[in-house]
């Protein structure tokens, strides 16, 4: 548990490293956030006014720990543009995206693990190629093909799932597998290479010899030996997938975090992006705790006492 | 341990399995939903796509977003299109008004029996209240409309605490007086942004308004019923509506993708498709098809698209080259071939459809490379020149692809054009500065006036600096801020037209290009549909007829 603590305490070390280097980068790029506010409505008096009410007519050192001092608060500040909190805004965008990573995880991992195991178990078997073929094309086909692809099919020809997110379940489908078929493909690969690594290994002739079903033997004793590093890599997925999905987002109109976060940048509205990137980088440094904790949990050799 | 193992693994399946099955199940819910979905429709829903989120519903708060203002809140004045195509101001929550003989000061009668849509009544000091609001608000975006009224500067730099100028006589009558004569003001009265709130709901939602749909009141003959960030707006008819009960009763507005608009609509889930949003192509190869010609809905849009010279970037301050520039662009082929014609070559500053059109300015410039040629031979740059035309590309396509024939056109000539491309924020912040050497735009009129587009671009130093086009001549400048105050119609006239000979044709400020139609399919639900006057994206719900 004492690892646990360091770690803890090198994850506040490296978010607060994130809010420095986001906030001299976005005041590094080009763009100023009133004149996006103002739009084609732009006139020197309005720039210069709301320069002010958004107070970045103060010094750079000034600001940044005004918003550090306010983090530490819990007070993520004000969005420019949609004028809400920023704490607000990312809870409301949450739930959405959690909704969206638990079922194209679920997907992902069910079509990637199945997959996975049935190429390894069948290997250069018609079955094999099939699978596999479906893992690269998960892996290679960028997510909007895919999205496209799908609507087309499930939507205009099929009239099987609506075209954008309405609030049903149903209409997280199509974004779910859009979203999940990539990683299933990472998924389904990983646990391939892996699983017929441990299917050439002694001890298989030695379940073989005594008399153990072939199938029974690869799922009690080589998948349990082959599944270590496929676990870490899911939870690696998790956190990946909870800290939003820009293109599945705003393809099939989920109001999660990954589309706010794009409006964000397009915006330049600096709170609301610091906020957005603040929480995801706190989500991978979690999801990085979590899949050591899982790894050391499964794995004895990794436990050091 | 091994135990332990084998458990995770079965519940992680067991849960992936148990999702599936949930989702399966819900597919079923889904085809159901749909089918209800389509027996509303069938009771006076229309339903719209938009191409991005709202970011507030209080118009104060945003130059962009008028969908939700225009369909639930009112203005004092209205404008409607005639059918000759010109437009007029019509009474709208103001029931009558004079002029005093010096044009200072408008006196205004309300409608009677106007309520917002929880019941409170409309009064004159609710007028008063959102001018004022307007002027104290910090985020205001919406100043422009209420600075010429006498006092707003003072209640804006926070030395005055009310607005001056506007004078409540009882819950019906009040005047506002300006600070001097302005002829667009009623037109100024009749767009979204000056919307009249109601004091009293405004002050009860503190900041909840124009973000809680249930604390968004407006006279208006809807009201929202759903806002779902990101993903899109429900509407209800408001049954207190002081006016004519509309035809359309819901509106369904969904945030979409391009692709995903065009397939909605072909599939019959979308009574309105805007041309705008969607790829060019597709509207030519299945839109501008026999099949849907009874379904096209074309309207001009008032605005004019420009290229725009900065005449602080050598060698673009020489006239003799600005002029050789807009002779050297084929704006007749660009129309043809990257719009398929769907609009007019403009020569001047104020589009077609404006209160003031000038025709005596209309017709003069002519594609002519040659002469462009000769001109830059005179002006000493035979050789040619670099220049960067930057291109913001948030921009449709057709824009961007606009640019690249500019660019080609003025190769031709032996201008060596290179575009550079900008994301929208890099863009603004570029030409506010003052420093983008040539960039194309178009200007969308606001109201129907000349003086909306001249002084945006023209009217002070720090207008020119701001649009990246640094003219340089003083007296002009100091007369189209004059040309606001001028009154008297046949002098105003001949005013706006002299400007607007002087700018463009004598100093060669930008190239006027073309305005343009902007074109709609509709379903077979819609009995008529009426785009904004100006052939904005936002229209009115209540102009819309199902069958």
């Amino acid at each position: 548990m004492k690892g646990l603590a360091g770690r803890i305490i090198g994850v506040t070390v490296v978010l607060i490293g994130v809010i420095a280097l986001i906030f001299v980068m976005l005041r590094i790029i080009p763009g100023d956030p009133a004149s996006v506010l103002l739009n084609e409505h732009v006139s020197q008096a309005n720039i210069d006014r709301l320069t002010r009410t958004m107070g970045l007519d103060r010094s750079l050192p000034e600001q940044f720990f005004d918003y550090l001092a306010g983090v530490l608060h819990g007070d993520f500040g004000r969005s420019y543009y949609i004028q809400q909190p920023v704490s607000k805004l990312i809870m409301e965008a949450l739930p959405f995206t959690i909704k969206l990573t638990l079922l194209s995880i679920a997907f992902a991992w069910t079509f990637g693990i199945v997959s996975g195991v049935v190429s390894a178990m069948y290997n250069e078997h018609i079955l094999d190629y099939l699978f596999r073929g479906a893992a690269l094309l998960g892996i290679s086909v960028p997510v909007f093909m895919v999205a496209l692809l799908l609507q087309y099919i499930f939507y205009f020809r099929l009239s099987l799932f609506p075209l954008t997110y309405d609030g049903s379940v149903a209409s997280l489908i199509l974004p779910a597998v859009a979203l999940g078929w990539n990683s299933s493909g990472s998924v389904a690969r990983l646990m391939r290479s892996e699983l017929m690594e441990e299917l050439d290994a002694p001890y298989m002739d030695t379940a073989k010899a005594k008399g153990l079903p072939y199938r029974k033997a690869v799922l009690i004793h080589a998948l349990r030996n082959a599944a270590l590093p496929v676990i870490s890599l899911m939870a690696l997925q998790l956190s990946g997938m909870l800290s939003g999905a820009v293109i599945t987002e705003s393809i099939f109109s989920i109001p999660g975090l990954g589309r706010l976060a794009l409006t964000a940048l397009q915006t330049r509205d600096m709170p609301l992006l610091q906020g957005t990137v603040l929480f995801t980088a706190f989500l991978i440094a979690l999801g990085n705790i979590c899949a050591d904790l899982i790894n050391t949990l499964l794995n004895p050799r990794l436990r050091t006492g | 341990m091994r135990g332990k193992i084998i458990n995770i693994i079965l519940l992680a399946a067991t849960v992936c399995l148990t999702a599936c099955g949930a989702s399966s199940a819900e597919v079923k819910t889904g085809e159901n939903a749909a089918q209800t979905d389509d027996a509303q429709a069938d009771g006076g829903e229309l339903r719209g796509a938009l191409n991005a989120d709202i970011t507030t519903m209080d118009v104060h708060k945003t130059s962009n977003d008028y969908i939700v203002p225009m369909n639930i809140y009112d203005t004092l004045f209205t404008i409607r299109k005639k059918d000759d195509g010109s437009t007029e101001i019509v009474n709208s929550l103001a029931e009558s008004y004079d002029i005093s003989e010096d044009g200072k000061t408008y006196h205004f009668t309300l409608r009677d029996g106007v309520v917002f849509s929880d019941g409170t009544p409309l009064t004159a000091q609710d007028v008063k209240f959102t001018f004022e609001r307007i002027l104290t608000i910090p985020d205001s975006a919406q100043t422009d409309y209420a600075i010429p009224i006498e006092g707003a500067q003072d209640l804006l730099d926070g030395k005055a605490d009310s607005l001056k100028g506007i004078t409540v006589e009882d819950d019906h009558n009040f005047s506002i007086t300006l600070t001097e004569p302005y002829a667009g003001f009623l037109a100024s009265l009749a767009t979204p942004s000056t919307s009249i709130y109601s004091e009293k709901i405004v002050t009860e939602a503190g900041d909840d308004f124009g973000v809680l749909p249930e604390k968004t009141l407006g006279t208006g003959p809807y009201i929202v019923t759903e806002w779902t960030r990101g993903s899109g707006l429900k509407f209800e008819y408001n049954p207190r509506y002081w006016g004519e009960e509309p035809s359309v009763k819901k509106v369904e507005l969904s945030i979409m993708e391009p692709q995903a608009m065009n397939m909605a609509f072909q599939k019959g889930d979308l009574d309105i498709l805007d041309c705008l949003l969607i790829d060019s192509a597709i509207v030519s190869s299945t839109y501008k098809t026999d099949a849907y010609k009874d379904h096209i809905v074309s309207v001009d849009r008032m605005g004019t698209n420009f290229f725009m010279m900065n005449e602080n970037v050598e060698p673009l301050n020489n006239v003799q080259v600005r002029k050789a520039i807009q002779m050297a662009i084929d704006r007749e082929s660009i129309l043809q071939s990257i719009y398929d014609g769907d609009g007019q070559l403009e020569d001047g500053i104020y589009p077609t459809g404006c209160l003031v059109y000038c025709k005596e300015n209309q017709g003069w410039l002519k594609y002519d490379p040659e002469g462009a040629k000769k001109l830059l031979a005179d002006a000493g740059y035979g050789d040619g020149f670099d220049m960067e035309i930057c291109l913001d590309t948030s921009n449709t396509d057709a824009v961007q692809n606009t640019v690249q024939v500019i660019a080609q056109n003025l190769n031709d000539v032996g201008i060596r054009a290179n575009i550079r491309s900008l994301d929208h924020a890099s863009y603004l912040d570029l030409r506010g500065s003052g420093e983008m050497s040539s960039y194309l735009a178009l200007w969308l009129l606001d109201f129907n006036d000349p003086d909306n587009i001249i002084y945006t671009f023209f009217g002070n130093k720090d207008n020119t600096k701001i649009r990246s086009n640094n003219y340089a001549d003083d007296s002009v400048i100091g007369r189209v801020a004059a040309a606001k105050t001028i009154v008297d119609e046949t002098e105003r006239y001949k005013e706006y037209s002299a400007l607007e000979k002087k700018l463009v044709q004598d100093d060669a400020v930008w190239v006027p290009m073309f305005s343009l139609k902007h074109l709609f399919v509709i379903s077979d639900r819609v009995a008529e549909f009426t785009p904004h006057w100006a052939g904005w994206s936002d229209y009115y719900f209540a102009e819309t007829k199902l069958k």
